[in-house]
């Protein structure tokens, strides 16, 4: 109980001081706010720079990607450790490794927790559709993935998409044989394999005495021309790390979330 | 010409049945009778007017060899077509379902009420 008070109170506190800190922000969209219009006699404006530049630099015509991926790249990297870090809280709160003194199923009924796709015909309809469904998302979520530097799209994006695919299979077949497939050992390896990506590609730079995340040093490692091609592929290196996360991450949630932290049964 | 024609063909086509779709889901006096108009009409219409912007866009090709991005667009809403036409009623049968074994009874004659036995069924639940 003492806890709980605890934990309300610094929520609330935590939420005021935010919400206060909310009046002092610019107007949205107000042309007169430093990001757009600059420091007057200082910095000159953060967002006509990139809308003027980002593509002589990076070779990259969806600036929202450049400015995530490139500019800004250490706020991206720690927004995909914030991710990973939601997935680590959700299996250290409800993850239960011993099955002893596991709290009951939500239904004990195993028949109906776990069930079968034979005998049942709407889940052999349902289970049909959603494997055929399954691949197709999967193939447009690595187009998203792939094509976030030139459209609407991106690691974020494409990874949600790439978890939703498998808690689609999860749904209509059968938690625990898409968990034969995407284990739980697998999906949290390849959250920190994510993270690795993203830090490793991050690292390569320092190899040759740039800055961490100075992805214009990689044009010999890729074998570009310019260093504008480098910051382009090194883009989307980055953003297969960050899929990779959030897709793993997603699931994670999910087969968390539906047994209660047991993997076992389920919605 | 011919394939502006057939493009408002299949787009009005395609407006009726969502209409359908739409008065019957007001109209019908149960689920199930709801459920089948919203998924068939929603359905056919939807792949009728997505057929039909599929044709608009091939009254701009001229030549092949220079008009092939054209073409992608129109392949990009044929793919749309056939994922509608697998997903949404895979959803309207599922939704079917899983209100046939919550218990939600369908209107019936007087007389056929041995239809509603069922061993997968939940009690019978007044009608939402």
């Amino acid at each position: 109980m003492k806890a709980k008070i605890f934990a309300s109170l610094s929520v609330l506190i935590t939420g005021a001081i935010l919400l206060y800190a909310v009046t002092d922000f610019p107007d949205f969209g107000d042309p007169g706010s430093p990001p757009n219009a600059g420091v007057p006699g200082g910095a000159p404006s953060a967002s006509r720079y990139y809308l003027e530049n980002t593509y002589r630099d990076t070779k990259v015509p969806n600036v929202v990607t450049a400015v995530l991926a490139d500019y800004r790249g250490y706020d991206t990297m720690f927004e995909t450790v914030v991710i990973l870090t939601a997935g680590i809280a959700i299996f250290a709160i409800l993850r239960v490794l011993r099955r002893d003194d596991a709290p009951a199923a939500p239904d004990p009924d195993p028949a109906r927790t776990d069930h079968t796709i034979d005998g049942d015909h709407h889940r052999i309809i349902v289970g049909t559709t959603c494997r055929i469904a399954a691949p197709l998302i999967q193939i447009f979520a690595l187009y998203v993935v792939a094509h976030g530097h030139y459209s609407p799209g991106g690691g974020f994006q494409g990874g949600v998409m790439l978890g939703a695919s498998f808690i689609l299979l999860a749904l209509s077949g059968s938690l625990r044989e898409t968990l034969t497939r995407f284990s739980e050992s697998d999906y949290m390896r390849m959250a920190f394999i994510g993270i690795v990506i993203y830090a490793g590609l991050g690292l390569l730079p320092m190899w040759v005495g740039r800055n961490f995340l100075d992805y214009g040093a990689l044009s010999g490692l890729f074998m570009t021309k310019g260093e504008e091609m480098a910051r382009s592929h090194s883009m989307l290196g980055v953003e297969i790390g960050v899929a990779v996360t959030v897709m793993s991450i997603m699931f994670a949630m999910f087969a968390n979330l539906s047994t209660r932290g047991r993997l076992r049964g389920g919605l | 010409m011919i394939v502006t024609v057939l493009s408002i063909l299949l787009i009005v086509t395609g407006l009726v049945f969502f209409l359908g779709a739409a008065v019957g889901l007001t109209r019908f006096p149960d689920f199930y009778c709801r459920m089948h108009a919203a998924g068939k009409g929603d359905t056919l219409s939807t792949l009728l007017v997505i057929s039909g912007f599929a044709v608009y866009q091939l009254h701009g090709i001229d030549d092949f060899t220079e008009d092939w991005p054209v073409l992608l667009v129109v392949l990009k809403l044929l793919a749309v077509v056939v994922f509608i036409y697998l997903t949404s009623p895979t959803s309207t049968s599922a939704l079917a379902d899983a209100g046939w074994e919550d218990g939600i009874d369908p209107v019936i004659e007087p007389g056929h009420e041995n239809h509603l036995e069922d061993d997968c069924r939940k009690p019978s639940s007044p009608q939402p």
